[in-house]
């Protein structure tokens, strides 16, 4: 069975999406990750043009956050304050990788811009991740975490504009969340990813708040700014395909049932390490299509 | 519906005076593609007037249609990685182009004929006139890729003789088939030698869900992101709400 997706104009089977869609949604549900990062690469690999990836990947981040962030407002662990200023950044940001998305789509190089910037993101992240996590595993025991330093970096006490942010128990200038927000924003827009990966550690240790309202306030910006860059992809390149995005979400939702349950079987050292080397895998794939000699030598599209 | 098909040709085979003249019609000259999107099929009958045996005849019809510049690009290496160089444009070429024959076409006739009348995939679009625009190598890959999206085809043995001097031919479109309107036109064959030609138009619609999509995102982008964005919110609350109960 074939069907046609109106906006990337390929015949799909929509039980292969759906499989792409259950397999992340797996991976997600299992690491506790958006998984957009994971997801637009192997919508490329798939066939989808990597615009048209970019763009229905950031209306399906909006889908696959609803639930969460609802769950934490309910618990009352997000910083609406502090969100509000990651979102205004973000915002900007957004708009900013859209140009920047425009220019690289204009001059005829957004495959090539797209994969290289995900053969960096993906490469730095990976590799992070894997040598933090073989270092934890060959010292056997845990070390003790540090804990929460009380006072924040030099450079950002220095920073003007301190106000207070209740529920994280902070009182910072508000400019470096609206910088985090700006930064994550860009990546939203020209990656089509949520920026969790990159916000989370971010918000622990260069923010300094407290881990409770960390990963509800992260999905707070994340639903706010990926709608905002769905939006403005809709409105300056046509790349959303909504029939893509549903077909992703419904296997989406699928796999990150039976991820979660999964990932409560392994430790979360082994789960890090495990995540790395996919994440290092899709790096080395994207590596490779652009450094081989291409298989098909030319590329053929309306004028 | 072939019953009728028949008796129309047979009304067309009486009308046509001239001998061995030919002479087609369509079963439907509008196409609507729906959403099932599978593609859609033509079905096209006709009569070779004054013929004997029809079946030493050769047909060729030609399906063609809305016209489009298109971008060829060479990867080059630049340092590490390959890029999409300068594009060459391919200027006024049909965006599909099917060949439907009796045999493969290049059998049929002489090239130099094929190409006047643009029959084949490989003749799909006038080769420049002996400027230097489009390179060899970026024609050829330029049809390679329209073959490889089923937009530009030759099919043998698509024709068939269900009686007498009466013949039908049935194909299908692709789903990818660009909305607009279609020649085609079917020439007569004897020996390698034209005989006669006639030609049909055919519309093709897209309608159905998937083309509303299209004509909105297009149309008003800005509100079919925002519909987007609301169908996303919607569809993730109800998947959220669904697992929390089970």
């Amino acid at each position: 069975m074939q069907i046609y997706l109106p906006i990337a104009e390929i015949s799909v089977d929509p039980f292969v999406v759906m499989f792409l869609g259950a397999a992340v949604g797996f991976l997600s549900g299992m690491f506790g990750v958006g998984g957009g990062f994971l997801m637009t690469p192997l919508l490329i690999f798939y066939g989808i043009p990597p615009a048209v990836a970019v763009g229905t990947e950031a209306s399906q981040i909006v889908a696959s956050s609803v639930s969460g962030v609802l769950a934490h407002i309910r618990r009352r662990t997000v910083d609406f304050a502090m969100g509000g200023f990651l979102v205004a950044g973000g915002s900007v940001g957004a708009v900013i990788g859209i140009l920047i998305f425009r220019y690289f789509r204009d001059i005829g190089q957004i495959e090539t811009f797209i994969s290289i910037s995900y053969v960096i993101f993906l490469g730095v992240i990976g590799a992070l991740m894997l040598m933090e996590s073989v270092r934890t595993l060959f010292r056997s025991t845990q070390a003790p975490r540090t804990r929460r330093k009380h006072r924040s970096a030099p450079w950002m006490a220095a920073m003007p504009f301190a106000m207070r942010f209740r529920t994280s128990q902070l009182y910072i200038s508000p400019i470096p969340p609206i910088f985090l927000g700006f930064c994550v924003g860009i990546l939203a827009s020209i990656m089509g990813v949520g920026g969790g990966f990159i916000m989370v550690p971010a918000m622990l240790y260069i923010l300094n708040m407290p881990t409770n309202v960390v990963v509800g306030t992260s999905l707070f910006q994340i639903i706010f700014v990926t709608a905002i860059a769905t939006v403005l992809h809709a409105a300056a390149n046509q790349t959303v395909d909504i029939i893509l995005a549903l077909l992703l979400l419904t296997g989406g939702v699928i796999g990150a049932q039976f991820g979660a349950r999964a990932g409560r079987r392994l430790k979360g050292e082994q789960l890090r390490a495990l995540l790395a080397l996919i994440v290092l895998a899709v790096c080395a794939r994207l590596l490779f299509d652009l450094a081989l000699p291409p298989v098909t030598p030319f590329v053929v599209e309306p004028a | 519906m072939r019953g009728l098909l028949v008796i129309l040709a047979i009304m067309i085979a009486a009308a046509t005076a001239r001998a061995n003249d030919i002479a087609v019609a369509l079963a439907d000259d509008i196409i609507e593609i729906d959403a099932d999107f599978a593609g859609a099929d033509v079905f096209l009958f006709g009569a070779i007037e004054g013929a004997e045996d029809p079946e030493s005849f050769d047909i060729i019809a030609v399906i063609s249609g809305p016209a489009g510049d298109f971008a060829v690009r060479k990867r080059e290496r630049r340092g590490l990685i390959w890029i999409p160089g300068a594009p060459v444009v391919i200027a006024d070429a049909p965006r599909l182009h099917l060949s439907v024959a009796t045999r493969a076409v290049g059998d049929i006739a002489p090239l130099p004929d094929l190409a006047t009348n643009r029959i084949g995939a490989d003749r799909a679009f006038k080769a420049d006139a002996g400027d230097a625009t489009a390179p060899p190598d970026y024609r050829s890959a330029f049809l390679a890729a329209q073959r490889e999206r089923g937009l530009y085809r030759d099919e043998a043995n698509g024709v068939e003789f269900p009686k007498g001097a009466l013949f039908t031919i049935e194909t299908s479109l692709p789903a990818e088939t660009p909305i607009g309107d279609y020649t085609i036109a079917v020439f007569l064959y004897k020996d390698g030698a034209l005989i006669a030609d006639d030609a049909a138009t055919l519309r093709v619609n897209k309608v159905g869900l998937e083309r509303q999509i299209y004509a909105l995102a297009h149309g008003q982008p800005l509100l079919y992101g925002l519909l987007c964005v609301g169908l996303s919110l919607l569809a993730g609350w109800i998947a959220g709400a669904a697992f929390r109960k089970s």
